[in-house]
């Protein structure tokens, strides 16, 4: 039996990853593929926390989460598309306009 | 007063708040062509709701006037929409509804945008009469709020040149005091309630026993937010800026009735919920009415404007009330009552002179005016009425609420074993005929001047006259016969005694 | 029949300020006949009053008449009264203030006949003014007497800047009654206010302001006496401001800005006779100790020297009518002072000879109050009579006016003679017999030396008067004819002369009315339930002039006033020797300081600008910059702050998740820390 430590600890390496991507890539596309990362990151937790508790709500707030990620991924997209569109650029460091 | 009517009007306090209300709204609709017609509309609903107003003196018990449905109801809050009227705030109505019918009639010449000027002042009517009439604290708190919207846009559409500056400071000083009023009032409530159902209602929260120390601590918070309004020195910074820039009616509403609701709230929030607090800071009040009557009556002779020597010396009259209040006796809270009054009446005329000055001449600037009174005889006339009323000459109505706060006030002294403490009051008479007749010297008489063009120059006409005539009558009658006022006062002062506040 | 109809005395005159104050446009003369009916009326109805109270009972027990009813009470059990009050002491003064007011109105017509539309305005005010007075004289307690009192203040303050928009444009004239009405106003609303903390004092301690109530010896027994020392003193500040007694005596002098029968109205009828009349009002009161008469008669004696001095070289004839109005006055509370102390003592030794004796002082105070009424109209109505023909106030562009106007210069010699103390004058039995009382006064109690001093002051006085009012006389009507005179257009007009023909009469003889028993109606005494009462005593009259005649300072005074009117004949009229040797060119210092009125102006100037005008200064740089920057900076710090702080708004999305990932890192050590911390314990 693999310990819960392990499950743990690769789902923070995951997040840490995640996390990393979203601070230091300008890339928005890779910005989000990293908060992909760290959502996932968060469902191998719920997982692994409903496997070890015999609970299932756990399983069903992944599949939520999964949903959810999904329409932020095509909202997200959506807007990266427009912006591209007017911008000519999706590197999160042009798309300040919006700023005071 | 002299008889009653026989009959009852169903539902007469909701009427006084629906009325001015339903006016408001007609009137704000009445754009572009049907400008005109404006001022007639809100002379008739404004009219009709002095009518009402007047009504209430005219009642035997106005206890039969009282009107209580629940509002908001939820597990934990009770909120009501109770209507009543006392020897308090029966004065109060009248002249709310007086002074709104007499501004109307006064500002009848307004022509920039007059739908929303008597929209606004018709707005403000139902606030102010909401906020004397309510018994219960949600419904106050509101109304108290509505009084502010429709001065703000007053002030700020149509005031003097500073006039935006004016107005924020105005909202947002009241503002921040009333919401450490309302953390007062929350704290009064939820204490009263101790667990159970928040009752928002006077009556609940009367019911409720305090102890001492929560009733010292909650009595400085509503203080706090009723002082401001006052305004006491030194949180009146606003008035003289928000008087300065307001419209002559914004003025007359302001200082008539708007500053009574300060006084009103300590009479009956401080006074009458946390009694043993007002006890408690008695010398803070005292202190503080002492310093706003001689302060006042000092910062008016300074003043090179008019008009905001009028607004100082409201702070000095209303330092009066304050003192009158702190003396925690009868006498003072009666008199207090009256110079509330009192103070409402006259400082109406001074406020319209001072608009006159204004418009009539086109400078408020007294440096700049003299010997007026060879131009504008009638305005000279009323201007020296009023200030003549303000000074407490004898025989006006100002005389008798200044002798019965002083005297409360020495006999809250001599009990004190303190006499000399009456030597600021009498201080505070002397400096307000020096400033009075000094800018009646500098403004009325002797030469004439001849820094302005005075070609355009032109007397009171004839609709002013009527507005301002009306008003001296009024202080001409109450000075001859206080007891007509005094009448209403007596009761509720001993109600409040039997209660054991003072 | 007629005492019940008493409150119609004030009444006419309020109801002809109102008739003429809405419609005196519409009337002939601009109301002028209505306010002469009207104060006609007011004198005939107190005729009928005071003669229905001398003939009934009430007169000799308990000495007054009284009827009033409920204004209001308040809370404490105190009761506030209106009504009237009717002794001898009301009579008198409602009698010579409607008589008098009469003929100075009836003089009006002649003498503001060309003041157009203005003559509404005036008549309806000096019709006020009378209601003033004569409400003061018939008011039943203190706080309605201060009603009239303060109407009184406010007609003052309206005649004396009557000129104060003279013509459209203004000019100095305006400026001057403006700023003269100004003062009068102030500066007798200082007194006021001193009066308005005695009744204070005065209610709190009795509980309510009754004459009737007050002065029985019953209340004055409860009282507390030191309240009583206080309250006294401090109604007694109010006298100081009506009356112009030192030091408040600046104002009067001022308010010759005002027209002249303003003038005489103002010291002859009403104001300033206001506040004799309170202090005779107020004798029980005051003699309960003797400590507040010695100060009245000593503000008296200190006034009546002061005044003197300064009438001596003044060059306008109105003025030195005012100086000695003031000086006039200040022989009145010396008279009340001296008597009330002598009888203060009296009551508290139980000595019934003081007493007897202080009724003398109160007796001359009242006597000298109705005479000087007489012959100080008369001689402002005939200064009125001169500068109306003449056109100036200045004297020494006057001269020789006698042979022009025969009737004005008889006239104002017998005033002149009458306010001097000639023998047999009327102005001469008041004024010795109250140089009597004071001589007689110091041989009492351990102040007695202060007397002797009053008495020197009072002797000297007399000196004084009998020599600037015959400087006044010869300069006016003596010698030749100067600038002015010379184009003199005659006598004043019938309605001019016959008032100073009526007052002449009363000015010559009415003193001889001690003779006749006069003084027992304004003695007083004390009754058989031990109460002070005005009135109903015997007649003193032969006692007096025995006393007077057999009285050696009497001759003194007598020779000084010869000597005066001498010395004012070889300087003024003869012009011998010229009076500027005597003062060093009009350089010397007395000269300055009497005709700088001793520097008392400069120094109230100074005073009042430093206390009023520069703490005011004050207040406004405190309020402007201290409180209002506050609240300016409060409001300055809130939008500042937040404008520094949006500078962190770079629109940096990468800085944005930095800082939120390094927030939550922070929060979570410590979150961490937190938990290890505690488990430490």
């Amino acid at each position: 039996m693999i310990p819960i430590e392990a499950f743990l600890a690769f789902a923070a390496i995951l997040f840490a990853i995640g996390a990393y991507g979203v601070l230091v890539k300008s890339n928005t596309i890779v910005v989000l593929m990293c908060i992909e990362l760290m959502l996932n990151a968060a469902n191998i937790n719920f997982i692994v926390f409903s496997a070890f508790t015999t609970d299932v709500v756990g399983q069903v707030f992944v599949i939520m989460t999964i949903t959810v990620a999904a329409a932020e991924v095509a909202v997200g997209i959506a807007i990266l598309l427009n912006a591209y569109k007017t911008k000519g650029t999706i590197e999160a460091d042009g798309l300040a306009s919006m700023r005071w | 007063m002299f008889f009653d009517i026989p009959f009852e009007v169903p539902y007469l306090l909701t009427l006084l708040l629906v009325i001015p209300l339903v006016g408001a709204i007609l009137t704000l609709f009445m754009g572009g062509k049907r400008e005109k017609y404006a001022k007639y509309v809100a002379g008739l609903f404004s009219g009709v709701t002095a009518v009402l107003a007047s009504l209430l003196l005219f009642t035997a018990d106005v206890g039969v006037y009282n009107e209580s449905y629940t509002w908001i109801e939820t597990i934990g809050l009770k909120m009501s929409y109770i209507l009543q009227v006392d020897g308090l705030s029966i004065l109060m109505v009248f002249l709310t509804g007086l002074l709104v019918f007499m501004v109307t009639l006064f500002s009848s010449k307004e022509s920039n945008r007059p739908n929303y000027f008597f929209a606004l002042m018709l707005a403000m009517e139902v606030g102010l009469m909401g906020v004397y009439m309510s018994a219960d604290y949600f419904l106050f708190y509101i109304m108290w709020e509505v009084t502010l919207i429709p001065m703000y846009f007053m002030i700020s559409w149509y005031g003097g040149p500073r006039r935006h500056y004016a107005a924020i400071k105005f909202f947002i000083y009241t503002h921040v005091a009333s919401l450490v009023m309302l953390i007062g009032i929350f704290a009064l409530v939820f204490q009263a309630a101790s667990g159970g159902v928040a009752d928002f209602s006077f009556a609940a929260v009367l019911a409720g026993s305090f102890s001492e120390t929560f009733q010292s601590l909650v009595f400085l918070l509503l203080f706090f937010g009723f002082a401001v309004k006052m305004p006491a020195v030194p949180f009146h910074t606003w008035l003289p800026d928000a008087h300065t820039e307001a419209p002559t009616a914004g003025s007359v509403l302001l200082a008539g009735v708007m500053l009574k609701m300060g006084s009103y709230g300590i009479i009956r929030v401080c006074l009458e919920a946390t009694p043993e607090g007002a006890a408690h800071w008695q010398s803070l009040m005292i202190a503080v009415g002492l310093l706003a009557i001689v302060y006042g009556a000092y910062a008016c002779i300074a003043q090179k404007d008019l008009k905001k020597m009028v607004a100082f010396s409201s702070i000095s009259h209303m330092g009066m009330v304050m003192l009158g209040i702190a003396c925690l006796s009868e006498i003072g809270v009666e008199w207090a009552i009256f110079q509330m009054f009192a103070h409402g009446l006259i400082t109406a005329i001074l406020f319209m002179i001072c608009g006159m000055a204004g418009h009539n001449i086109g400078t408020r600037e007294i440096p700049l005016l003299g010997g007026i009174a060879s131009k504008m005889p009638v305005f000279a006339g009323f201007m020296m009425f009023g200030f003549m009323a303000s000074l407490g000459l004898p025989g006006l109505i100002g005389f008798w609420a200044e002798f019965g706060i002083i005297f409360s006030f020495y006999e809250y002294g001599a009990a004190n074993s303190m006499i000399w403490v009456i030597v600021f009051c009498l201080l505070s008479l002397l400096l307000t005929a020096g400033y009075y007749l000094w800018a009646m010297q500098r403004t009325l008489f002797g030469r004439l001047t001849a820094k302005i063009d005075l070609s355009h120059i032109h007397d009171v006409s004839r609709v002013e006259s009527i507005a301002m005539g009306a008003i001296c009558a009024f202080i001409l009658l109450f000075g001859f016969w206080p007891d007509a006022v005094l009448g209403f006062i007596e009761p509720y002062v001993q109600g409040l005694t039997s209660l054991g506040v003072i | 029949m007629f005492i019940e109809y008493t409150w119609l005395v004030p009444l006419i005159p309020l109801l002809c300020f109102a008739i003429v104050g809405f419609f005196g446009k519409k009337t002939p003369e601009g109301g002028a006949y209505i306010a002469i009916a009207g104060a006609a009326l007011a004198c005939v109805i107190s005729v009928l009053v005071a003669y229905e109270f001398f003939t009934s009972a009430a007169y000799s027990d308990p000495g007054y008449v009284t009827a009033q009813i409920v204004w209001f009470t308040l809370p404490g059990g105190y009761t506030l009264h209106f009504g009237y009050y009717i002794d001898s002491l009301a009579c008198l003064m409602m009698l010579f203030a409607s008589f008098i007011s009469t003929l100075i109105f009836v003089y009006s017509k002649g003498y503001m006949h060309e003041q157009g539309v203005k003559k509404r305005r005036y008549y309806a005010e000096v019709s006020l003014f009378l209601t003033g007075m004569l409400g003061l004289a018939v008011s039943s307690n203190f706080l309605e007497m201060f009603i009239f009192w303060e109407i009184m203040g406010l007609c003052s303050y309206l005649l004396i800047g009557f000129w104060s928009f003279n013509h459209p444009e203004g000019d100095d004239a305006a400026d001057n009654a403006a700023s003269a009405a100004k003062k009068a106003f102030l500066v007798t609303r200082l007194g006021d206010v001193s009066l308005m903390a005695g009744l204070f004092v005065l209610l709190y301690t009795f509980g309510n302001l009754d004459y009737a109530n007050m002065f029985s010896p019953l209340s004055l027994a409860l009282a507390d006496p030191n309240m009583i020392l206080i309250g006294s003193l401090l109604i007694f500040g109010g006298v100081i401001g009506k009356s112009a007694q030192f030091p408040l005596l600046d104002w009067l002098p001022d308010a010759m800005a005002g027209p002249t029968t303003v003038s005489a109205l103002i010291h002859a009828a009403t104001m300033v006779k206001a506040g004799v009349y309170l202090v005779a009002r107020c004798f029980p009161l005051f003699t309960q100790d003797p400590v507040i008469m010695l100060f009245v008669a000593v503000i008296g004696g200190i006034t009546a020297f002061f005044a003197a001095t300064m009438a001596l070289n003044n060059m306008n004839i109105k003025r030195v009518l005012a100086y000695s109005t003031l000086s006039q006055l200040g022989y009145m509370f010396l008279a009340l002072g001296t008597g009330g102390y002598l009888m203060a003592l009296g009551l508290k030794n139980l000595d019934h000879h003081l007493v007897i004796a202080g009724a003398a002082g109160y007796v001359a105070g009242c006597l000298h109050m109705v005479n000087h009424a007489f012959f100080k109209a008369l001689l402002f109505l005939g200064s009125g009579s001169v500068i109306h023909a003449v056109g100036t106030e200045d004297m020494r562009l006057m001269g020789g006016l006698r042979k022009k106007m025969r009737i004005t210069s008889l006239a104002m010699l017998l005033g002149s003679l009458s306010i001097a103390g000639f023998p047999f004058f009327s102005g001469f039995w008041s004024k010795e017999l109250i140089l009597e009382t004071v001589m007689h006064a110091s041989d009492y109690g351990t102040e007695g030396y202060i007397f002797s001093i009053l008495w020197m002051l009072g002797v000297v006085t007399a000196f004084m008067t009998a020599f600037y009012m015959f400087r006044m006389w010869y300069m006016t009507f003596g010698g030749k004819p100067r600038h002015a005179s010379e184009h003199c257009h005659g006598e004043s007009p019938a309605s001019m002369t016959a008032p100073l023909m009526v007052l002449s009469i009363f000015a010559v003889g009415f003193g001889f009315t001690i003779l006749f028993g006069f003084d027992s109606l304004i003695s007083i005494g004390v009754d058989h339930t031990n109460a002070l009462v005005v009135g109903g005593g015997e007649a003193k009259g032969f006692e007096y002039f025995t006393d007077i005649f057999e009285s050696i300072y009497t001759y003194l005074t007598v020779a000084l006033v010869l000597i005066a009117i001498g010395i004012a004949y070889v300087l003024y009229n003869k012009r011998e020797f010229n009076p500027a040797k005597f003062s060093g060119d009009e350089k010397s210092v007395l000269y300055t300081a009497l005709t700088k009125r001793w520097w008392f102006p400069q120094l109230y100037n100074q005073i009042g600008w430093k206390l009023g005008y520069g703490i005011a200064r004050g207040v406004d740089f405190v309020d402007r910059q201290i409180i209002d920057g506050t609240v300016n900076g409060l409001s300055a710090a809130v939008t500042g702050g937040g404008e520094i702080l949006s500078k962190g708004q770079s629109g940096d999305v990468r800085r944005y998740t930095g800082v939120v990932t390094a927030g939550i890192v922070v929060l979570f050590i410590g979150i961490l820390a937190i938990f290890w911390y505690m488990e430490g314990i």
